[in-house]
């Protein structure tokens, strides 16, 4: 009998939606929601001996939360972690795809369940990742290609893009017969004689993302200042660089009414940030916020901004540094947000 | 039509006397700082690095291929020494460029290494270069400095080419001009040219092309330098000036001209900063080729991935005309080549390039000798040092202008 430990957040374990994202992890026995059918499709031969669970906020946007999602888990002694699936869920994905690499990370084998676009696929680390569809109504599908995942992993088997695997298939460098120039006057006689489909590129898939309701009452809402303009204490103590950033940071504004010139500097590279270090407001502004304070157009400017360098930067990291700010803010009590781009 | 008379650089050395024998180049250094004198120039240094040396130039700013039509500069780097003037024989020292490299503000620090992996993704690591290392004078403008250095830089390279006037040529070379031919394609070019302002420009005859409309050029104009980069953004998605004066798509075409296509001409675009202008400047740019009755077109590009967009809304704004597209981009796929390779791709004209990997990571040798700075700023470390540097520090290693064999597929391909 293999002994399996399902990851779920708070929703799938039925706790609530937004009003339970916050809820710290937590563990109870046998199979939960999804878990049932899981189990029932995973037959005798296995059994889900527990149910780790978290909020999407609090596993997303607490830096210590997967530690302790993982030791609840290791605490039940499973063969197996299974997480999620997530579907194109981003908080929840992140978590998922944490957790799995987390525990991999320990010697346990995990497997996640999500949509190939979920920004949390690269975090999975060393955890295979299988394919679902897009949303909860495509669960039954992808509960099918989960169970027969984990039963071909506690077989001893390799999961192959036949068994749903995401495979992120790499675009390596290499030196053609002939220049680019030469190369594309081929290409360019093939579409003239033709040929719709032939490129050395495909065309990327970029996901698009659904704005968030307008906010309803921000007289009563604490309103929350981010900048991608790369905009930090002028020694950058937490090493912002200046261009491909990999980290994002976070700065006090309590007690300040205004950012003096001199004590911020602009670290990022695409542009003159001569303007910028003249008057950081420019960049983030603060004074402008505090003003809406002070007339109560909003309700509270939240204590902190949150920092990165939009120049260069991957897509992977940009989306991760999203979902991280999303599930921070969430996390501090922000319900708005005005982030400003260079 | 315009002919070129090479002379290959084979040795180089610094000497009394600027001269040129049987293929080696002697510089007088006396004579290349008395060229690039200027009042706000304090200092100027002149060493050779060559292919295969222990070299890495650091904060590299422009590259110049040396060519002439003759002493008193006529014809050649058109509004920086004289007047354009099309066709006859221009003199080119192949295989030797002056370098210019040393601290300027908004630069975005380029290097070139002289042997190792970085040396084969450069064209200017298969290069002599001639390296003009630079003091400015005490409170000295900066862009006072830029515009010394390029005129001094273009001054020079003129005057090395000048030395081998009198000397046979190892090959002449016919430019092909543009013009029709009966039963081909008509395929142009469109040479985009990242225009920032100071210290991210790029000269047409001169002048600076920010705010300029799409124009056609003369391409035997820009093989003499018609084209001239102030361009210190992006080192791997700048196009020196060596690359304008052999644009690669130009010559490409020629090569086929006649043969599977006709050679139509080149257009010039700015890429303006705001979305609004890429819009209006691309839509001219899609006209102009309609109204020349152009077929096809292959375009480039110059810069990050905001010049992507300048590529992709001509290219569709093309096809919308009935006019065939390619697109030469370079991707910006993360280090490990699994993000989305195009920061700004077209949606109706498909047909793509690549030109490599901005985020392909290189592991650097140590060096015996850095010239350009002591330092690689952008690490903090002694510029001599085994370093890993990301492919977009490698000057024109992307080359956007199409000169590289440089590409990226998946694995089984």
């Amino acid at each position: 009998m293999a002994r399996i430990v399902h990851y779920l957040n708070q929703f799938f374990i039925g706790a609530g939606g937004e009003d339970a994202a916050a809820s710290p992890p937590a563990t109870q026995p046998g199979p939960v929601g999804p878990g049932r059918r899981l189990a029932q499709l995973l037959g005798a031969d296995h059994e889900i001996v527990a149910t780790v669970s978290c909020g999407d906020d609090d596993a997303a946007g607490r830096p210590e939360a997967i530690a302790e999602i993982v030791a609840l888990i290791q605490a039940a002694e499973p063969d197996l972690v299974v997480t999620g699936p997530a579907f194109t869920s981003g908080r929840y994905g992140l978590a998922c795809a944490r957790v799995a690499a987390a525990a991999m990370a320990t010697g346990l084998p995990a497997v996640a369940a999500m949509h190939p676009d979920n920004p949390g696929i690269d975090e999975a680390g060393a955890a295979p990742v299988v394919a679902t569809g897009e949303a909860a109504r495509l669960m039954g599908a992808a509960l099918d290609v989960l169970a027969a995942a984990v039963a071909k992993l506690l077989a001893g088997g390799v999961l192959t893009s036949a068994d749903g695997l995401v495979g992120l298939a790499p675009r390596l460098p290499r030196m053609a017969d002939r220049t680019a120039a030469e190369r594309a006057v081929d290409l360019v006689l093939a579409r003239l004689a033709g040929d719709r489909d032939a490129t050395e590129v495909p065309l990327p898939k970029f996901d698009k993302v659904t704005p968030a309701p307008p906010v309803t009452d921000l007289a009563h809402s604490t309103l929350a200042i981010l900048t991608e303009g790369a905009l930090v204490p002028d020694d950058n103590p937490g090493s912002l660089e200046s261009a491909r950033a990999t980290r994002w940071l976070r700065y006090s504004l309590a007690g300040r009414e205004t950012l003096v010139p001199g004590e911020w500097r602009s670290v990022h590279g695409g542009f003159s940030t001569v303007w910028a270090n003249a008057d950081p407001h420019r960049i983030l502004p603060l004074d402008a916020a505090r003003q809406l304070e002070r007339e109560g157009a909003i309700g509270h400017l939240h204590e902190e901004f949150l920092v990165t360098a939009g120049n260069g930067t991957s897509v992977a990291n940009a989306r991760k540094f999203g979902v991280e700010w999303a599930a921070d803010l969430r996390h501090s009590g922000a319900r708005a947000a005005i982030l400003t781009a260079t | 039509m315009l002919t070129r008379s090479i002379h290959s650089v084979r040795r180089v050395e610094i000497g009394p006397a600027t001269a040129w024998r049987d293929g080696a180049l002697t510089v007088s250094p006396d004579e290349a700082r008395e060229i690039l004198g200027a009042a706000c120039l304090a200092e100027v240094g002149v060493s050779w690095a060559s292919p295969g040396e222990a070299v890495r130039i650091v904060k590299v700013l422009d590259v110049v291929e040396p060519r002439t039509k003759g002493p008193g500069g006529g014809g050649i780097f058109p509004g920086w020494l004289g007047a354009a003037s099309a066709g006859g024989v221009t003199h080119v020292l192949r295989g030797a460029a002056v370098v210019v490299a040393g601290y300027l503000p908004r630069a975005q620090e380029a290097v070139i290494d002289m042997c190792g992996p970085a040396a084969e993704l450069s064209p200017f690591g298969a290069t002599h270069n001639l390296v003009i290392e630079f003091t400015p004078a005490a409170g000295a403008d900066w862009a006072e400095v830029d515009d010394a250095l390029r005129r001094g830089s273009l001054a020079l390279a003129a005057r090395l080419a000048e030395a081998a006037i009198d000397a046979p040529p190892d090959e002449l070379e016919t430019v092909v001009d543009p013009g029709p031919v009966d039963g081909l394609p008509r395929v142009a070019a469109i040479t985009n040219l990242q225009t920032q302002g100071v210290f991210k420009d790029v000269f047409v005859r001169g002048a600076s092309f920010n705010g300029q409309a799409p124009a056609l050029i003369d391409p035997a104009e820009i093989d003499d330098g018609a084209v001239v980069s102030g361009q210190y953004g992006h080192p791997s998605l700048r196009n020196p000036t060596w690359a304008h004066q052999n644009h690669p798509v130009a010559n490409a075409l020629r090569a086929r001209h006649g043969r599977d296509l006709s050679f139509a001409g080149v257009v010039l675009c700015p890429e303006p900063v705001t979305a609004g202008e890429k819009a209006r400047i691309s839509a001219a740019a899609a006209q102009l080729c309609a109204d020349a009755g152009f077929d096809a077109v292959i375009l480039t590009k110059e810069g990050g991935g905001n010049a992507d967009a300048d590529v992709a809304l001509k290219m569709d704004a093309l096809e919308d005309l009935g006019i065939a597209t390619v697109g030469l981009f370079a991707e910006m796929a993360g280090p490990d080549g699994t993000g989305p390779p195009i920061v700004v791709a077209p949606e109706r004209a498909t047909a793509m390039v690549s030109t490599g990997n901005y985020d392909t990571r290189l592991s650097l040798p140590r060096m015996d000798r850095a010239l350009g700075g002591a330092e690689l700023a952008l690490l903090g470390v002694a510029a001599t040092e085994a370093m890993e540097l990301p492919t977009a520090v490698i000057l024109a290693s992307l080359g956007c202008l199409g000169g590289g064999r440089l590409t990226c597929s998946p694995p089984e391909a």
